[in-house]
């Protein structure tokens, strides 16, 4: 984007910078900068490298062959030897394009600038564009979160300005897992400088979230990126990058549904975002609940949407405008509250919205309140409603009149004529208000025909016998008629009914299935299905027995059946309970139903726990059997080697040698340590297991219980570092010592050979900080989900051999756990496995240790922008 | 001098048994893994091999079966329990018998001595077994029980004669079965449970506490002289 670097108003062009941006070290942003820079120098770009930082990475080191690399300039500060960009050099070379790495690098004090972007910036004002990289901790902006995520705060820090000016910025993208491979492999560090406190900071969690930081910022850039396009282009359908969802508020009670909807919505995909906004009138009438919407502002926001108000007259035109301005992607609404007749004469907001949506997507949520208002219809005394049995008595009675009225303005002679006409009346009459207006209206009808139309007129005598046929003939087929029309007014009422009751079971059915509490679920849609004040469900253990409420929506649940205004029993233990109204012989039916089906689902409830029981009874059956294997083979196996030892050594026809003598008796010690070992072990389990560890904690220092600890460990194997001046933590002192023994005796055992370490520090996890010591070894280390199996007691099924017991790290475990610690399994950088242990420090009230006493110091031991935090707690490395 | 090779990853139980063994007189060689085990069997050609079948790189049938692969040296195998399927696999696969550990030493050599002797029966199996009272004369096939001769079926002087030629070795269920009443048999083993219990009523002292005819629960039977 050319127009931010007018901020330079030199005649030049101001150069352009790409950074490639990584979420951690080691994830290849370098690799992939110098794997650029030859791109460009193999089209014949003047490309040179002013810095590159291999960190003794053989394959990065591999990319930089064949590229010019340009002098450095030595800094010597304080006896050591500082290499930085030699800005005069670059800029007398003057190449095309210059190759910096380390963006947010701090210069050795004395240079020119400060901040190693400050020296870029002047190579782009030069002409000279800049491939760079940096760190996502890097970035000011970031600074605290991070610290917060791993605990120790960046000095070296890049305005985010400058990343933002970059004209192009990359993501180099690795997942964590992947990027821990690497670790492990040793392709980040060498496996020499494996630093195992390094590991602390690849954690998985640290690693997801610091990921999670660097997607989310280049999300955002990209957004206003494509923002500025629009902008630009004049764009103004929306373009749907990412979710973003608005959703109509009217301040109406359904609200908190669709609030809660839309969330669902916008957190489908990553970086959805939620706005709420209720659109007032122009004429700043309140016509809405403000507490109402103010509750569901809350919501909004707890859900970590916003909340916007517009102003507009025509509620779906503002809303729509709303909508695009913030280029969303999806509009909810709710279903309109309106009943079938207003709807006839204002269409809902709804339908607006969808009319005008355009390319926006509309999504028409139907809700509680809506349903509320599609409650189990009362069976009503009169099938047919109030205002058109009305309706029909007036047509009963007003019609004969006006068609009398009327035929008598046009005088014949035709009496069928006059019958046709007063039908019409009378099927009118029984189509608006059924049977009885229509009986009333043929009465009504025939007397009018038999006074003023038949001889003799205006006498209710008929002289014609035809027309007597004929008057009567009208009069049953106006009963006939008004009867069938009633008829079939009560069955659509009928209908109507059953489809409400069988949709009020199908819901049940449904928002069963899916809830997560589907007893609570189903009792609330039983109230409002209802429209009672509380629903409450009862169960007891025998007919006699008393009744105990398991569950209830609403207030004021029943303590028994006899509560409640209307109750279902199932089966005689289980019962449905309702309080609020007396309820019609129909809703009773359905009120069953419902108490079957809730029944039922309390039953598969009841089903599935028991099922859990027994497979965790299953499981613990098989820990048992994988016991007696594991017993059976660790401590048959010594005493194997003990018994034939014995035998050689009584046998009275045996000579041997004082030499075989000997190491018979050494067999003999061995195999006894080692069955001692192990009942201690079966012991400590059983003891952790039964939880008859009573810790006697007390603040102790690391120094006074590892090196004891480690004594026991075969000499020259074991390497401490346990600093005088760490912080003293809280625990048991005794168990500890097993603990680091335990742990100690596993590195050793399954170390190839290799010296094992024991590292001591303070670990910062999300702001707390705790003591942390780390079992280091160097052997073939354990696959993936192994790490934790290791801690399962017998993990090592059938005779299958492997130098260890079974038991050592669960005992570890157990014993670590019973003392407020922790113990966790991790790849030991270059290969190997680390064990983890967490403890509390004494008075944890401490906040983050201030990061570095000596800056320049610590410059030297790490690589120009790595992360400090593995050498940082306390000196470890000191 | 017969050789030996001891298969177990406890170091401390190879070197008793390197130490014991040799004083009496065998040729032992001894290794720690499965791969080591068949390369040493192919280099020493022993007449029996020890196995434990808890080895660090191969399973222990593998070794069975490796070894099966080009040579029918008896094998004894070392287990850790009583009763395992992995003993049965062991043994269904070609193993020839079993100790569990732990094992007294007179009777895991008890057990060698029977195995290398099975192994040199085409030579000379005598012609007469006698253990106690019984003497079993195969070339004339007829039983003897404190000098009375002892009637038997057909099919229970079979059964007789495989246990008593394999005097001192376990013979598994399928071996019997099969040999006595035919390769389609193999799983019938309450045939067995049977035909030993008759066998016992005519040669045992006390039937119900065997010394001659002893059952293996689950592996096969053995007659022990």
């Amino acid at each position: 984007m050319e127009q931010r670097s007018g901020v330079h108003p030199d005649e030049r062009r101001r150069g352009r910078l790409r950074v490639f941006l990584g979420a951690a070290p080691g994830v290849g942003k370098t690799y992939a900068m110098l794997d650029e820079a030859r791109r460009r120098a193999e089209r014949g770009v003047d490309v040179a490298v002013a810095v590159v930082e291999t960190h003794g990475r053989e394959r990065t080191a591999e990319r930089l062959a064949g590229l010019e690399v340009l002098p450095r300039r030595v800094v010597e500060h304080r006896g050591h030897e500082l290499a930085e960009v030699d800005l005069d050099a670059v800029l007398r070379r003057h190449p095309e394009v210059a190759v910096v790495d380390e963006l947010a690098h701090t210069n050795a004090p004395g240079s020119r600038h400060a901040k190693r972007w400050q020296d870029v910036e002047e190579l782009l004002d030069a002409g000279i564009d800049v491939v760079s990289t940096v760190n996502i901790q890097h970035l000011e902006s970031l600074n605290d979160v991070v610290a917060h995520i791993t605990g120790v705060e960046q000095r070296e820090t890049l305005p985010d300005a400058v990343l933002r000016r970059a004209e192009q910025v990359q993501l180099v993208d690795m997942t964590p897992e992947a990027l821990q491979r690497r670790l492990s492999h040793g392709n980040v560090y060498p496996a020499g400088r494996v630093d195992a406190a390094l590991s602390n900071y690849f954690r998985t969690g640290n690693l997801t979230a610091l990921r999670e930081l660097a997607l989310l910022w280049l999300a955002d850039r990209v957004d206003e990126g494509l923002e500025r396009y629009r902008a630009q282009q004049g764009i103004e359908r929306p373009w749907p990058a990412r979710e973003r969802v608005v959703v109509a508020l009217t301040g109406g009670p359904e609200g908190a549904t669709l609030v809660r909807r839309a969330a669902r919505i916008a957190g489908r995909g990553a970086g959805g975002e939620l706005h709420a906004v209720h659109v007032a009138s122009g004429d700043g009438l309140v016509r809405t609940s403000p507490a109402r919407l103010a509750e569901q502002r809350a919501l909004v926001e707890s859900l970590g949407g916003s909340y916007h108000r517009v102003v507009g007259d025509d509620v779906a035109g503002a809303l729509l405008e709303f909508a695009r301005g913030l280029n969303a992607s999806q509009v909810v609404v709710g279903a309109s509250r309106h009943g079938r007749l207003a709807a006839l004469f204002r269409s809902g907001v709804g339908d607006a919205v969808v009319r005008g949506a355009g390319a926006l997507d509309v999504l028409v949520v139907p809700h509680e309140e809506q349903r509320a208002g599609l409650r189990l219809p009362p069976r009503a005394r009169a099938a047919l409603s109030r205002g058109r049995r009305l309706l029909g008595w007036v047509l009963a009675l007003g019609g004969p009149a006006l068609v009398t009225a009327l035929l008598s303005l046009f005088p014949r002679q035709d009496l069928s004529t006059d019958l046709m006409a007063f039908l019409v009346v009378v099927v009118l009459a029984a189509l608006a208000g059924g049977l009885v207006p229509a009986v009333a209206a043929a009465l009504v009808a025939s007397l009018a025909v038999n006074w003023f139309f038949t001889a003799p007129v205006h006498r209710f005598t008929i002289a014609q016998p035809a027309n007597a046929v004929a008057l009567a003939v009208f009069v049953l087929v106006a009963l006939a008629v008004s009867s069938t029309v009633d008829r079939a007014a009560r069955r659509t009422e009928q209908a109507a009914r059953s489809r409400a009751e069988t949709e009020a079971l199908s819901v049940l059915t449904r928002t069963v299935m899916a809830a997560e509490d589907p007893l609570a679920e189903a009792l609330e849609h039983t109230r409002t299905t209802f429209a009672v004040t509380s629903a409450t469900w009862l169960e007891r253990t025998g007919p006699t027995a008393a009744w105990t409420a398991v569950a209830c929506a609403g207030e004021h649940p029943c303590a028994a059946p006899a509560d409640g205004d209307a109750e279902v029993v199932v089966d005689g233990t289980h019962c449905l309970a309702l309080r609020g109204r007396l309820l019609a012989a129909d809703d009773r039916r359905v009120l069953e139903a419902f108490a079957a089906q809730i029944a039922a689902l309390r039953q598969r409830q009841l089903l599935r726990a028991e099922a859990a029981q027994v497979r965790r009874l299953e499981e613990g059956d098989a820990v048992r059997g994988a016991l007696l294997t594991a017993v059976s083979h660790d401590l048959r196996t010594p005493l194997a080697t003990l018994k034939a030892s014995v035998d050689g050594l009584r046998d009275p026809e045996l000579t041997l040698g004082a030499e075989d003598e000997a190491e018979l008796l050494a067999s003999v010690a061995e195999s006894a340590d080692r069955l001692q070992q192990l009942i201690d072990d079966l012991l400590d389990l059983t003891r952790v297991r039964s939880g008859v560890v009573q810790p006697h904690l007390v603040v102790v220092g690391l120094d006074e219980v590892v090196p004891a600890a480690a004594a026991d460990a075969p000499p020259g194997r074991v390497r401490l570092e346990v600093p005088e001046d760490l912080p003293a933590v809280v625990t048991d002192p005794g168990l500890l010592r097993r603990v680091v023994a335990n742990l100690v005796q596993n590195a050793v055992r399954h170390g190839a050979g290799a010296p094992v370490e024991v590292l001591a520090s303070v670990a910062v996890e999300d702001a707390r900080r705790s003591a942390q010591l780390l079992v280091v070894d160097h052997g073939p280390g354990l696959p993936g989900a192994a790490k934790e199996r290791a801690f399962t007691p017998f993990q090592r099924l059938g005779d299958r051999s492997g130098a260890g017991l079974g038991l050592g790290l669960a005992v570890a475990r157990g014993l670590a756990e019973a003392v407020g610690g922790r113990l966790e399994a991790q790849d030991t950088p270059g290969g190997g496995l680390t064990m983890v242990l967490t403890l509390p420090l004494a008075g944890t009230a401490h906040r983050l240790a201030d990061p570095q006493a000596d800056p320049q110091a610590d410059a030297q031991a790490d690589p120009p922008g790595e992360p400090r935090e593995p050498r940082e707690p306390l000196g470890v490395g000191a | 001098m017969s050789r030996v090779l001891v298969v177990d990853d406890e170091p401390g139980l190879r070197r008793a048994l390197t130490i014991n063994l040799s004083a009496r007189g065998w040729d032992v060689t001894a290794v720690g893994d499965g791969t080591s085990a068949l390369e040493a069997a192919a280099r020493t050609r022993p007449d029996v091999v020890l196995l434990d079948l808890g080895l660090p790189d191969l399973d222990g049938l593998d070794v069975v079966a490796g070894l099966r692969g080009w040579s029918d040296v008896p094998i004894i195998v070392l287990t850790a329990r009583t009763s395992s399927a992995d003993t049965v696999d062991a043994l269904d696969a070609g193993a020839d018998d079993y100790v569990t550990k732990p094992f007294a030493m007179d009777v895991l050599l008890a057990r060698l001595r029977a195995a290398v002797r099975r192994r040199g029966a085409g030579e000379g199996v005598p012609e007469v077994v006698e253990a106690g009272a019984l003497r079993v004369d195969l070339a004339r096939r007829t039983v003897t029980r404190h000098g009375e001769p002892v009637k038997l079926t057909p099919t229970e002087w079979h059964l007789l004669q495989v246990l008593v030629t394999s005097a001192g070795r376990l013979v598994t269920q399928t071996e019997l079965l099969k040999e006595v009443w035919g390769p389609a048999y193999g799983r019938e083993t309450n045939y067995l449970r049977v035909y030993v219990a008759q066998l016992r009523r005519k040669l045992e002292e006390t039937p119900s506490q065997p010394r001659h005819l002893i059952t293996e629960p689950g592996m096969g039977y053995r007659f022990e002289v």
